[in-house]
């Protein structure tokens, strides 16, 4: 499009960068947030935070199970759905429910769920009403108040330009290892082009695996094109094919009672000695056509389908199964949906990913900042700014300073709201969203950096709050949290402390006024003095 | 080399009334090229994977998990090389009569004609 192919690719990163970076600066942050979607959840309930990890997890499941199914029995035994939780590393509580009757107007029938202490199968106070990491979990691939649909196109759209301006990234990027190692300090815009190269480099496989295989999660919305064709019956005939396990029975009315579980349990103990089961769901409870399914956890392989065995529920034989031995297509494609949910990533590996996803937010941010902090200094001193660098600006600062405020005023939500508020964990959504507002405001008055160092401070005074706001309305603290070896716990608390500390050193990196000035004239100063001289 | 053809580029900003409407064709251009590399590239992947999806050697769940994973990559190889070719014509040209071409095939194969 340009003169030459390296205009032409230089042109292209600077503008699908530009045009997507702020719903790409979203996507990235609560992506981050989301591979500690148990931890953040746990942390938002602290009606259960007494409830120790049990020390001989997979050996009490069957007694777990069985336990559980009597209750079932007892409380619903003419249910379209059970479903049963069990226990995993990252979160304590055994929690199961059925679904209720579905009242008419209702999309989905209600779940009644329970969640007990596995320890001593006691049950547990029932938990605040909150999203918890469940929220920016959504946030990441299905936006807020917008169409879930909408909002899905709109996110591959920006991932597919992420993805372009990676690649052309890479291609403009002539001398990329020798610019890991170069970082010029002060610079004005320089500076902020070392940053942006160097958040980006050092992650580079990690940027272009997430953002590739985040494509991949929704792939079958943008292209069911080849299973549309290969299949008479499309997509749905497709996936039948893949997961057969998935096959609902129609429900009948004729009741037949159901095999003993034990006797299900007993078919995978023997397939698999030291069977690790994740999920038990059962269909249609005590009818002719009950079914069944037991999920086993994936064993740390790269896959987020682990072995599934659906059981027909009235002789307890083997119906249907999957995930033991796909093919080489099926391996590739689910190992990339596991790769980018990290499901199996242990704490070491999962902090790694976070802090990639750190560097992936910090990369857009640069990339941002650059456009405007360029264009500013190339401006002549009479010169007033254009419309679009204003809203480049006033963007910026709304969406990079404006997410972690918003981020820290969910969390502080979650302990300050009286627990028995309506609709509570949509006005923790709603504390999210007002606090953005808040910040995008400040943003549209000004956008100096005085305006940044305030945000700043607001940011850091949010961050500083959590651990405090816990500790008063909470029983355990910080230092507790410590002491007693409750990690996640421990780890949400030092993260805000760090992310504090981190504005209070933006907050004081960011120069005076007037220092300001004199750093964007540099180039403009030296010109004069050159024509002058 | 990043800067410096950004400054190429910033310096072409119209000044005067016949800059203003070669700003305008530029600027419609640059909306077309969108929509190629957009539209064009999602268009041709589609058909691209479905054709292939027909004519792998593989079962049926097997090509259709392979082509749609890499889906992807092709709609980015699309997407740049609309931006890297000079003429827009030549790009709209290419896409289309590609398209086309792997759509008969593939009606010839199904049989839809």
């Amino acid at each position: 499009m340009k003169e030459n192919f390296f205009r032409s690719m230089t042109w292209l990163h600077t503008w699908v960068g530009l045009l997507v970076c702020w719903l790409l600066f979203l996507i990235f942050f609560a992506g981050t947030l989301s591979f500690f979607k148990d931890e953040i959840s746990f942390w938002a309930k602290p009606e259960i935070h007494q409830i120790r990890h049990q020390d001989h997890r997979v050996a009490s499941q069957a007694k777990q199970i069985n336990d559980v199914f009597a209750d079932l029995q007892q409380k619903a035994p003419n249910s379209l759905s059970w479903r049963i939780n069990m226990p995993d590393s990252r979160n304590p509580v055994l929690s199961y429910g059925y679904a209720e009757p579905k009242q008419p107007g209702q999309r989905r029938a209600p779940f009644n769920y329970t969640h007990i202490d596995p320890n001593t199968l006691e049950p547990v106070p029932e938990p605040r009403d909150t999203k918890g990491g469940g929220f920016f979990y959504r946030l990441h691939f299905d936006l807020h108040y917008i169409d879930v649909f909408t909002a899905r196109i709109l996110v591959c759209l920006a991932s597919m330009f992420m993805l372009v301006a990676l690649v052309t990234g890479v291609v403009i990027h002539k001398r990329i290892f020798k610019d890991m190692f170069s970082f010029r300090r002060n610079k004005g815009s320089r500076s902020w082009l070392d940053a942006h190269n160097v958040s980006s480099v050092l992650a580079l496989p990690f940027h272009i695996m997430i953002t590739y295989t985040g494509i991949i999660t929704l792939i079958f919305m943008l292209f069911p094109y080849p299973a549309e064709t290969v299949y008479e019956e499309g997509l749905s005939q497709m996936f039948n094919e893949a997961l057969p396990v998935n096959k609902r029975a129609a429900p009948t009315d004729e009741h037949r009672p159901m095999v003993a579980i034990n006797q299900v349990l007993d078919q995978i103990y023997t397939k698999y000695p030291n069977a690790d089961i994740s999920h038990v769901f059962v269909r249609n409870a005590n009818t002719a056509s009950s079914q069944i399914v037991v999920y086993l956890a994936t064993a740390k392989e790269v896959v987020d389908n682990g072995p599934r065995y659906l059981f027909n529920g009235v002789t307890g034989q083997i119906d249907a199964q999957s995930g033991e031995d796909w093919s080489a297509s099926a391996q590739f494609y689910d190992s990339m949906t596991a790769l980018h949910s990290g499901r199996l990533a242990e704490p070491l590996l999962r902090w790694l990913y976070f802090l990639c996803g750190v560097a992936g937010c910090a990369m857009i941010a640069t990339g941002c900042m650059m456009w405007a902090k360029r264009l500013r200094e190339r401006m002549k001193p009479e010169q007033s700014a254009h419309r679009g660098l204003k809203l480049v600006e006033t963007l910026n600062l709304a969406t990079l300073m404006g997410l972690p405020f918003a981020t820290c005023a969910f969390f502080i939500a979650n302990r300050l709201l009286p627990i028995e508020l309506a609709a509570r964990a949509d006005k923790e959504v709603l504390a999210f969203f007002l606090a953005w507002l808040f910040i995008a405001v400040l943003a549209l008055f000004g956008r100096t950096q005085s305006h940044w160092r305030l945000a700043a401070w607001l940011n850091a005074v949010a961050c500083f709050s959590i651990p405090l706001i816990n500790a008063f309305t909470t029983e355990g603290n910080w230092i507790s949290y410590l002491l007693t070896q409750q990690w996640a716990l421990f780890g949400i608390d030092s993260a805000f402390i760090c992310a504090g500390l981190m504005f209070i050193v933006q907050s004081r990196k960011i120069p005076s006024h007037d220092n300001v000035k004199e750093k964007g004239n540099l180039f403009k100063n030296r010109q004069l003095k050159e024509q002058q001289g | 080399m990043h800067s410096q053809s950004l400054q190429a580029g910033q310096a072409k900003e119209p000044r005067g009334a016949k800059k203003r409407s070669q700003s305008l064709s530029y600027r419609v251009a640059v909306f077309f090229r969108f929509v190629a590399a957009i539209l064009g590239g999602y268009v041709f992947t589609s058909v691209f994977i479905s054709l292939l999806a027909v004519l792998l050697p593989l079962n049926k769940l097997d090509s259709v998990l392979l082509t749609t994973t890499l889906s992807v990559f092709f709609y980015c190889c699309v997407f740049i090389w609309v931006f890297a070719v000079k003429s827009l014509k030549v790009v709209w040209i290419t896409i289309l009569l590609t398209t086309s071409l792997q759509l008969f095939v593939l009606a010839l194969i199904k049989g839809w004609l």
